[in-house]
């Protein structure tokens, strides 16, 4: 079952001749984890950002649990997809780290009780309690994607889409966060993972779809799991 | 950091690993003078650069001995194309165009961007980026290399042809810092430093730090079971 469809997609940055993506039909579930591989520029972030309505299609239609997404606006597709930039800088902006998490949990209308419960509940898992009133833009690379990862994880969105995740991420702390995922996915959420992290794919994807050329295409498992 | 110290060679490749906030983009910044001359925090101690310390002397003039990559290559590309980014550093160098000409078009060929030389940089993906980032200081042509996880945001071809571009480096005597979280992406190095809260825990030959699997997986720098399962066709 589609819980965002893409029905004959097409995208062009203005300007510009080439499409980025071509008469593209696919069907993300709002389940497992999707993982989305392809070249450097074959168009995965500019996916992603379709799926989330920041960039409109130039052609076709995209649906987001059968409405199309063109009729919400970001505000009411953020309650139901949540997305981490590549850049994970670019999406903080309060003044603590705890204050980070707390953002859109109060915004989701959480009483103070619930959004502090919450916010320290996700910060003592992903190891981030030590700095909770540390400045944000302070933190090194990795501790800001932990970040990043952690304030939108807390909103609990029904697709999680995430753009190179675990970039910046040592292993324990990539372990962390795919252990995470696959708590999400069992509470029958989905997630979408853009990444070249070949031994993330290989332990968290259930389905992995390839970019290249302005289409998608399906890979197969191994059948060797272990 | 804490009572960090150590040496490299000329012609040494060098990977630096540690858990996220350890201090090695700290450390990197320190090797080209960032730390102390631009941010700010108490520097104790001292770093010789080719025999020049790093407090005396000006980040412009270590930036020719020394060049840096970060990890978010937004905060190095400010030009209109990529050539003018390849082009910039030789050209403030005032080689002659000839010169300039050919480290960009080496440049591009080795990291394999041609079909990017017109390209508006803000106009690329993250990885594209992240390789004209590279290319940018590559044509600066430094003696020492310092690569903070950039390999992260590549495809698999792109990650070839910069560990292949740090080996034809090293044939010339280059010397290469490269931190990296993924243990396969560093096969390349002769030598391993670990960091763990800002002290240097380990510095020994790569092949006899990667065989301590104890130390490794105590360190949590590598995990058990991420090594067997291969799920996917990748």
């Amino acid at each position: 079952m589609g819980f965002i469809k893409f029905i004959d997609v097409g995208f062009s940055y203005p300007g510009q001749n080439k499409p980025v993506l071509q008469d593209v039909n696919l069907s993300i579930p709002k389940e497992g984890v999707t993982a989305v591989i392809g070249p450097n520029g074959s168009g995965k972030t500019t996916f992603s950002k379709l799926l989330m309505g920041i960039l409109k299609p130039t052609g076709g239609l995209i649906r987001l649990d059968g409405e199309p997404l063109s009729s919400l606006n970001l505000a009411q597709t953020g309650r139901r997809v949540g997305y981490v930039f590549q850049n994970p800088g670019k999406q903080l902006f309060c003044e603590t780290v705890e204050e980070e998490i707390g953002f859109g949990l109060q915004n989701l209308g959480l009483t103070p009780e619930q959004v502090s419960r919450k916010a320290r509940e996700i910060m003592e898992y992903f190891e981030l309690t030590r700095y909770s009133q540390s400045f944000p833009l302070s933190l090194s690379t990795g501790e800001k994607r932990r970040l990043a990862i952690a304030a939108v994880l807390a909103l609990e969105p029904d697709l999680l889409v995430l753009d190179e995740p675990t970039a910046g991420l040592d292993p324990y702390r990539k372990k962390l966060l795919g252990d995470y995922l696959e708590r999400v996915i069992a509470s029958q959420r989905g997630v979408v993972i853009i990444s070249h992290d070949h031994r993330f794919i290989n332990k968290y994807a259930t389905r992995l779809i390839r970019l290249e050329g302005g289409q998608f295409a399906e890979v197969g498992p191994t059948g060797n799991h272990h | 950091m804490s009572k960090v110290s150590f040496r490299v060679g000329q012609g040494e490749i060098v990977a630096l690993l540690g858990l996220s906030g350890c201090g090695k983009s700290t450390l990197c910044l320190c090797l080209g003078g960032i730390i102390p001359h631009c941010l700010g925090g108490e520097m104790t101690g001292g770093i010789l650069v080719n025999g020049k310390k790093t407090r005396d002397c000006p980040v412009a003039q270590l930036a020719l001995e020394v060049g840096l990559v970060f990890q978010d290559p937004d905060t190095q590309l400010f030009l209109p194309t990529v050539e003018d980014e390849l082009a910039f550093a030789p050209e403030n160098l005032c080689l002659p165009v000839e010169e300039v000409e050919a480290r960009v078009g080496n440049v591009l060929t080795i990291l394999g961007i041609n079909d990017l030389r017109y390209a508006n940089p803000k106009n690329l993906s993250g990885g594209q980026k992240q390789l004209v980032a590279l290319g940018a200081v590559l044509s600066l042509d430094p003696g020492i290399l310092v690569l903070d996880e950039v390999m992260a945001p590549l495809d698999p071809e792109s990650k070839k042809r910069i560990s292949d571009a740090v080996n034809a480096l090293r044939q010339r005597g280059k010397t290469v810092l490269v931190v990296e979280h993924d243990l396969e992406a560093v096969s390349f190095a002769d030598r391993i430093l670990v960091l763990e809260n800002g002290r240097l825990i380990k510095d020994g030959q790569a092949p006899d730090v990667l065989g301590e699997r104890e130390f490794l997986l105590r360190h949590k720098l590598e995990l058990e079971d991420e090594l067997r399962i291969k799920r996917w066709d990748l």
